[in-house]
């Protein structure tokens, strides 16, 4: 086969929707609030928001996960694409428009999470879902091994796929789990009968309430990453320190919230210094946007070096 | 210390090597080659008679054969980390295989050298039911741990149809997907941790059961998954895992033409029930199906669609009829659905039998994997029908149409004069609409050498640029899986 010239041009994403795709393109700069309105209309939904009033690529940079990652994954399993600034200035396209691709090495991954140190989004490709038009918002109080019987009950049932959320929230003395659903209306009983079932197994109160609003936490100060066995016992072991915990049950993580302060980068790095190695050992990690990543591993510096050297050339 | 660079004749010249890549070939002396591996393995792991190695001359790709130097199969683990120390000194290109199913012409020698093949980590070493997570050795079966997630009610959702053979390590270095990718998603989404062993002989872990970065300050792990060999030997993984769906409905519902197909497709991908799949068979493929052993009943010239939709019982049960209801919408007035374990398996029949009825039509052919946006389906698939009806080439198309991941099966016979040229020069044009439209090369099958002609098409001079500094991090002179991703990745020795 003759050789295929090089293109000579970046190619970029330029600001769209598909509705047939379920996809759009925004600005990283959008807000949550803005990017719902967007998207509303088409019938169309991007679950991961935390904070209506901050900006998509705030989210990302403080986090991983969000609570409907319990049933669509991380940020960046729905963040498809994007145009990314360089450190040195240039904007380069990284990712696809597409749900689906092994076109390459997976920059898109590894730069998403990166914080500002290799660059920053200019613009996200999103994948968005269908808004079924009926959600609701689960409070489940009780006994601490109540709340475990709930949690586990939610997570290991055929139902588990069908919660946007299943969290374990922790603020000062008070433990519930929260469950968020969004159905079509006509499910809305077989969801709240699977609800009142595992309440009355696991011997928990059950609230229901309208769902506006109801898994927008903001933006965590510390978010720690570990099993999802182990999220109760961290969430709690952090409840007292912090303002508030949500742990997000099936993905591993626990959000943590602390109350303002000139002493709160202090008050995160004690938090982390009793837990990291626990985490380490399981592959976990933390991050807090109070407080700088943690030096390189020396193997991977070598490596650091090398890539870098790619995104700064001017 | 590197080796020198001195071309030898192939050790294996068993089979004719019908590419040209096969000549091109970098290496130690291969007098030299078999007491130096031997020092590296235990007794009986080495392989370089010609019968030994005619299975490893190709992946399922078997139009192109490049025939390997050597197959070496570590008896563990730590052996293969003994390997890799020395496999860096021997001077040949090194390529690690799984089952070799491979569509792409991943795991082949096309620089000659050795071949590592994982069939010995084939250990599941933990499933951890709490913590909704397990740690599998690289060589173990997809179905295998399918199986043995099963009795748990636990099941991990990638599910490519080679699942009966094909491993974890493959799926992992190609980011394997299936037919129920469309609601699940790839192996991307479900790799929490990789162990690998670098071209040194190093050891590292990414990730873990927690599935973050662990001790690392940034996620290597990104770039394992889905560098097709060409950074290092992954030994280990740690994956997520899901409750298994109480119950399935199977529908399946036949169409006219594409432009009611293509309706149903996007009515589907945006209802509430959430599809966990979403297939395709064109006219072609019913055609071929309906003249072979494996008859379904399907109406001939018609395309085929079969969904899927999964959940509790009473959830299932209750949007059944509102996805039939779809279905006859868009124009079907054939439509079958059965929650019934034998009837779903008929149901599923013309599409799982199509795959492997291709090669009864012609001894070669060539499976493209571009994904495009679903809006243009119709258009896309028409041009493969133009440009093939044009060249004499038939073309045959069973995809994940629910992700947009065509898989257009050019089948032609390299032995005719000028035919692969032709499916070549179709290749060409097709990937040119399918970047133009938005869509990308592949979606699961990786780029291997087969789909490397096409790179320049999808990125820029920047971004390029990117992407060879991850090579040259991991695997600078390319001695790992060279000619493969990017088709100038060549080591020189
Ligand atoms: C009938 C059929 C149906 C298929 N259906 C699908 C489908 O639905 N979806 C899909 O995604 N694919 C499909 N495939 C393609 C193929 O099965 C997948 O790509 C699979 O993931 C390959 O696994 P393998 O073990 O055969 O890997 P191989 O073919 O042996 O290798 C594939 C790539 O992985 C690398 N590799 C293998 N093991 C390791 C390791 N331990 N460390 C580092 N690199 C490694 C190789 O070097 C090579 O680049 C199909 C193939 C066939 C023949």
């Amino acid at each position: 086969m003759k050789a295929i010239a090089p293109l000579t041009e970046e190619r970029f994403f330029t600001v769209f929707l598909d509705a047939v795709d379920g996809t759009v393109c925004v600005p990283a700069n959008t807000t949550g609030a803005a990017l719902q309105a967007r998207v509303a209309p088409h019938g169309l939904r991007f679950p991961l928001l935390l904070d209506p009033a901050t900006s998509l690529s705030a989210h990302v940079a403080a986090t991983t996960h969000a609570p409907a990652s319990c049933r669509f994954g991380q940020y960046c399993d729905n963040i498809l694409g994007m145009n990314w600034r360089l450190p040195g200035g240039r904007v380069v396209r990284i990712g696809e428009r597409v749900a689906k691709t092994t076109t390459g090495y997976d920059w898109l991954r590894f730069l998403l999470h990166a914080g500002g140190r290799l660059g920053e989004p200019v613009d996200y490709v999103l994948r968005l879902r269908p808004a079924c038009g009926f959600s609701l918002l689960a409070w489940f109080e009780g006994e601490a091994a109540a709340l475990r019987g709930c949690v586990s009950r939610l997570l290991h049932g055929g139902w588990m796929h069908w919660w946007d959320a299943v969290d374990f929230v922790a603020e000062g003395d008070r433990r519930r789990v929260r469950v968020a659903v969004d159905c079509p209306p006509g499910e809305a009983p077989l969801f709240t009968e699977e609800l009142q079932r595992v309440a009355a197994a696991a011997g928990a109160r059950l609230t229901l309430q309208p769902a506006t609003g109801g898994t927008l936490d903001g933006i965590p100060d510390l978010v720690l990453k570990t099993t999802p066995d182990r999220v109760i016992a961290l969430a709690e072991a952090l409840a007292q320190p912090a303002a508030r915990c949500v742990g997000l049950g099936y993905s591993g993580v626990v959000h943590v919230y602390l109350r303002e302060g000139g002493d709160r980068p202090d008050r995160i790095r004690a938090m982390v210094e009793s837990h990291e190695q626990a985490l380490y050992a399981l592959g976990g990690d933390w991050h807090s946007r109070w407080l700088p990543a943690p030096a390189p591993a020396s193997a991977e510096a070598a490596w650091l070096v090398t890539l870098e050297q790619a995104l700064r050339t001017p | 210390m590197p080796a020198s660079a001195h071309s030898v004749a192939p050790l294996a010249a068993s089979a004719p090597a019908k590419d040209r890549a096969a000549t091109d070939r970098v290496g130690a002396d291969r007098r030299d080659l078999l007491p130096r591996l031997q020092r590296l393995l235990s007794r009986g792991r080495v392989f370089t008679s010609p019968a030994q190695l005619a299975g490893y001359a190709s992946d399922a790709l078997g139009y192109k054969s490049y025939p390997p130097d050597a197959v070496v199969i570590p008896a563990d683990a730590a052996e293969l980390v003994e390997f890799m120390r020395g496999a860096r000194d021997l001077g040949l290109p090194v390529m690690l295989r799984g089952a070799g199913t491979s569509l792409s012409g991943g795991p082949v020698a096309a620089q000659g050298g050795v071949i590592v093949h994982t069939s010995s980590l084939r250990h599941i070493r933990e499933i951890n039911r709490d913590g909704f997570w397990c740690e599998v050795e690289s060589g173990v079966a997809l179905n295998d741990l399918d199986a043995a997630l099963k009795p748990l009610g636990m099941f991990y959702p990638p599910d490519p149809s080679s699942g009966p053979v094909c491993t974890l390590g493959g799926n992992v270095a190609s980011n394997a997907g299936g037919a129920h990718c469309f609601r699940y998603g790839v192996t991307s989404h479900y790799v929490l941790g990789v162990e690998v062993v670098l071209l040194d002989g190093t050891v590292h872990r990414f990730g873990g059961p927690a599935g973050g970065r662990g001790r690392w300050r940034e996620d290597w792990r990104r770039f394992m998954v889905g560098s097709e060999g060409t950074l290092g030997a992954f030994t280990r993984f740690w994956l997520r895992l899901l409750p298994l769906p109480e119950k399935v409905w199977t529908l399946r519902a036949t169409y006219p033409d594409l432009r009611s197909i293509e309706a149903a497709i996007h009515a589907l991908v945006a209802h509430p029930s959430f599809p966990a799949a979403i297939e395709m068979l064109d006219p072609r493929g019913v055609a071929m199906v309906e003249g072979s052993r494996m008859a379904a009943g399907l109406p001939r010239g018609s395309f085929m669609l079969l969904t899927e939709i999964d959940g509790p019982a009473a959830l299932v049960d209750a949007r059944v009829a509102a996805v039939s209801d779809i279905l006859r919408r868009a124009g079907s007035d054939d439509v079958a659905f059965s929650d019934e374990e034998e009837t779903r398996r008929r149901l599923w029949k013309a599409r799982k039998a199509a795959g492997g009825l291709l090669g009864q039509l012609s001894p070669d052919f060539v499976v493209q994997d571009a994904v495009i946006p679903k809006g243009a389906l119709a258009e896309i698939l028409q041009l493969v029908y133009d440009e093939a009806d044009a060249a004499g080439i038939l073309a045959v198309n069973i995809f994940h149409a629910g992700d947009g991941n065509l898989h257009p099966n050019f089948v032609f016979n390299s032995r005719v004069p000028g035919e692969l040229e032709k499916v070549e020069r179709i290749g060409e044009r097709l990937m040119r609409r399918v970047i133009a439209v938005g869509g990308t090369l592949s979606g699961e099958h990786g780029i291997g050498n087969d789909k490397a002609a096409y790179m320049p098409l999808v990125y820029g001079p920047d971004s390029m640029r990117l992407q060879w500094a991850v090579p040259a991090a991991f695997n600078p002179r390319h001695q790992l899986n060279p000619l493969k991703v990017f088709g100038e990745r060549r080591f020189t020795g």
